[in-house]
């Protein structure tokens, strides 16, 4: 029998226990990767598309207070500037407040060159435009909705005292399929023309000029009425998650107090089980297996017995996430929810750490023991 | 007959790595679910504390918040003379019209930037808010751009403290006092000048009016006349209902606190029912003993489930221990409905402390209860039979 055998043989000799430690590891690490998965979703970036180019222009104020429409002409000579585009959050409500998803009012011209990660067929790009009161939505918020091409969708006003009733023309994809965009000047019109815009999303020509773009702009209206504030897209989406308050602090505590469960209970699993072997491992002793040697068997079992846990917790956690609409049932705080596979790496890499660890005290004083010593005790 | 207590406890002295690390995993269980939940109660309190049982906010139809609502100055007229308002001790109606503006200011702690709500009201919002006291520096001077800021804002954020200047709106404003607000969501705001404010954010409408009702049908009388009023186009609430609207905020923390918990808990059940399964297989000679004695094997399985239930209440009362030096560390968190900051401190309740330690219970008997039976189970003969 080559040592792997024997690694095996011990693992599933108290077959209980070794299901139980398994299991109890398993829980552990599905919420590991839980929490995991919340931090990475918190701050994810858009794979492709051009975030890196992207900067937007706010009210320094507040993001709730608007800007003049007619910073847009002002905003297009800025040098560096390839693009800009109007985008105002409308917060309206789809029937329910429960059907919480996100609206905003956009320039059509401009918004796919802007978003450039989202696709739409050409023919619905122009119904969108062609058409004052046309929208798009995103193939999710389609689906939950159970809409079609032609619908009449009505958004009741929370923060514009208006209510607006629009027709699907588009459906797009991309990465957040959950947005729903319409014409701001359909609006502006319900408003009375006031001539305010939420925010301006800028696109650099190219990478190096974000920086001098941002400095550019608020330079520019610093002294006016409403000065700016510019950021690029990944300060402004930071910055919001940075208002949820130190969710980092909270949920990186949380997860050092479950690797530290798991431990645990790892820990005590091996020491029950080493203990109540120590005859074993003194004839094994005896048979000539060195020191070294014992200790590697037992922290191969316990590190197995964690990888079994870790891998049923991390990959059981993606297959979940998979298969159930997080972003139904978080109201929509999150459009996206993957259990990506750096983390199911770094999960498994913490269990095999936390196996290695938890034998090590137990398996090093049983390795110590004199062969008589442990031989002449009783279990 | 029972077995007696003390020998479930010297079997929990005699293993005592497997007894401290069992406790310690229940324990940390208890301890991240009463955390958790402490920062959903604090949140909830913070706006269940907030409201007067006779004041009504008034708002625009549709709007949910004071922040995106909008009252025209000419419906002040109508609402401060409606027929069951009461009057301050001068004789004037007790109505305050107010003007809401979000500032963004950095955190003092990470420099990132948050919503602050900033409040523009007169003597009669302080009137109508009795929790609000000054507790440094003085009030502010209506004309000198003065604002008085909550004591939580002013340690969390950037020059909000006592003596230091604000830059907003087209002014620099002046910190001359600080007030604390007890439980409620007022400690969370910054208040100035209502024409001030409104001059500097060029607002020409309120953005809610706050008003005292005489007495209870008074205050639905006032209700009712406000929403059917199809001029006005606007909706009146009592203020504790608007806040408590607000509580649902601490929903999402809720959720994730009784998930966490569960699975945490399902996870130290099997840890348990380990520890105990051990314990039953090294005492199968001990148990047989027992037998022998005359202990009927409910009583056996009784004593398990009580050793099980007694290693996992002490896990418990550790949870308890460890969880409690966060009660009172305040915090803040974006109100969604608001989009404004909110500080609160964790509480730590003694109905929760109950909740954690109901919990434990929980787990030592679900995790000690098929040990317990397998030790009932075993054949007397047997068992004393082995070496």
């Amino acid at each position: 029998m080559n040592i792997f055998g024997l690694v095996w043989k011990n693992i599933s000799r108290n077959r209980r226990r070794t299901i139980l430690t398994v299991l109890s590891i398993a829980l552990s690490l599905f919420l590991l990767s839980t929490l995991m998965t919340v931090l990475t979703e918190l701050e994810r970036e858009s794979p492709d598309g051009d975030q890196h180019l992207r900067l937007v222009v706010r009210r320094a104020s507040s993001l709730v207070d608007p800007l003049p429409e007619a910073y847009l002409e002002k905003l297009k000579r800025v040098p560096g500037v390839r693009l800009v585009h109007t985008l105002s959050w409308f917060g309206g409500i789809y029937v329910d407040e429960r059907n919480f998803f996100a609206n905003f009012g956009c320039d059509p011209e401009t918004l796919f060159p802007m978003f450039n990660e989202n696709r739409i067929p050409l023919d619905q790009l122009a119904a969108f435009k062609a058409e004052r009161t046309a929208a798009v939505a995103g193939r999710k918020l389609v689906d939950r909705f159970k809409w079609r091409l032609g619908d009449k969708i009505t958004l009741q006003g929370t923060i514009y005292p208006v209510d607006l009733e629009f027709t699907l023309r588009g459906i797009y994809t991309g990465l957040d399929e959950t947005a729903f965009f319409f014409h701001h000047a359909y609006l502006d019109e319900a408003l009375g023309r006031p001539g305010k815009v939420g925010t301006f999303w800028l696109k650099a020509a190219s990478a190096a000029d974000v920086p001098a773009v941002a400095e550019r702009v608020d330079a520019m209206f610093k002294n006016s009425d409403a000065a700016t504030k510019t950021e690029t897209e990944r300060a402004f989406q930071l910055g919001f998650v940075a208002m949820l308050g130190n969710i980092k602090t909270l949920i990186t505590s949380i997860s050092s107090v479950v690797v530290f469960t798991i431990l645990l209970v790892t820990a005590n699993t091996m020491a029950m089980s080493i203990r109540e072997r120590a005859r074993e491992i003194a004839i094994l002793k005896t048979l000539g297996f060195t020191r070294g040697r014992l200790l590697g068997l037992l922290m191969a079992e316990s590190a197995g017995i964690a990888l079994a846990g870790g891998l049923l917790g991390t990959v059981g956690a993606r297959i979940f996430y998979s298969a159930v609409d997080v972003w139904k049932h978080t109201q929509g705080f999150f459009p996206i929810f993957v259990v990506e596979s750096e983390t199911i790496a770094l999960g498994l890499l913490l269990a095999v750490l936390i196996g290695v660890t938890s034998a090590a005290l137990p398996a090093y004083r049983v390795s110590r023991q004199t062969i008589a010593h442990a031989l002449r005790r009783t279990g | 007959m029972a077995v007696p207590l003390a020998y479930n406890i010297r079997n929990l002295r005699v293993r005592l790595f497997s007894t401290l690390m069992t406790v310690l995993s229940v324990g940390l269980v208890v301890a991240v679910f009463i955390g958790v939940m402490a920062l959903a109660r604090g949140l909830e309190e913070a706006f269940e504390a907030t409201g007067e049982p006779l004041n009504v906010v008034v708002l625009r139809q549709g709007s949910q918040v004071e922040t995106s609502s909008a009252v025209r100055r000419d419906a002040l007229q109508v609402i401060q003379y409606l027929p069951g308002v009461a009057l301050d001790a001068d004789g004037t109606p007790l109505v305050s019209p107010e003007v809401i503006v979000l500032l963004n200011l950095p955190k003092r702690a990470d420099g990132q930037g948050a919503n602050v709500l900033v409040r523009g009201l007169r003597a009669k919002g302080f009137a109508l808010r009795p929790p609000v006291r000054l507790v440094e520096g003085r009030a502010a001077r209506p004309g000198l751009r003065e604002v008085i800021v909550g004591r939580a804002i002013a340690e969390r954020f950037e020059n909000a403290g006592l003596g230091q200047t604000l830059r907003f709106g087209r002014s620099h404003w002046n910190v001359v006092g600080l007030f604390e607000a007890g439980r409620t969501a007022f400690g969370s705001e910054i208040w100035a000048d209502t024409n001030e404010l409104a001059d500097d954010f060029d607002r020409a409408d309120y953005s809610s009016v706050l008003l005292r009702a005489e007495n209870p049908a008074a205050l639905r009388a006032i209700e009712r006349r406000i929403d059917s009023d199809q001029r006005l186009h606007l909706k009146a609430q009592a203020e504790p209902a608007y806040y408590a609207e607000q509580t649902k905020n601490a929903g999402p923390i809720k959720i994730l606190g009784s998930f966490m918990a569960v699975l945490m808990a399902i996870g130290a059940s099997f840890a348990v029912m380990n520890t105990m399964y051990a314990s039953v297989a090294r005492r199968a000679r001990e148990i047989g003993v027992l037998r022998v004695l005359g202990f009927q094997p409910g009583s056996i399985l009784l004593s398990f489930l009580g050793e099980s239930v007694l290693l996992a209440l002490l896990g418990g009362v550790l949870g308890c221990l460890l969880a409690l030096p966060i009660h009172g560390l305040t915090t803040g968190t974006m109100n969604f409905r608001t989009f404004s900051d909110i500080s609160f401190a964790f509480r730590i309740t003694p109905d929760l402390m109950a909740r954690g330690l109901g919990f434990a219970l929980l787990m030592g008997a679900v995790g000690g209860f098929l040990p317990a039976r397998l030790a009932s189970r075993q054949p007397m003969v047997e068992t004393l039979r082995e070496e």
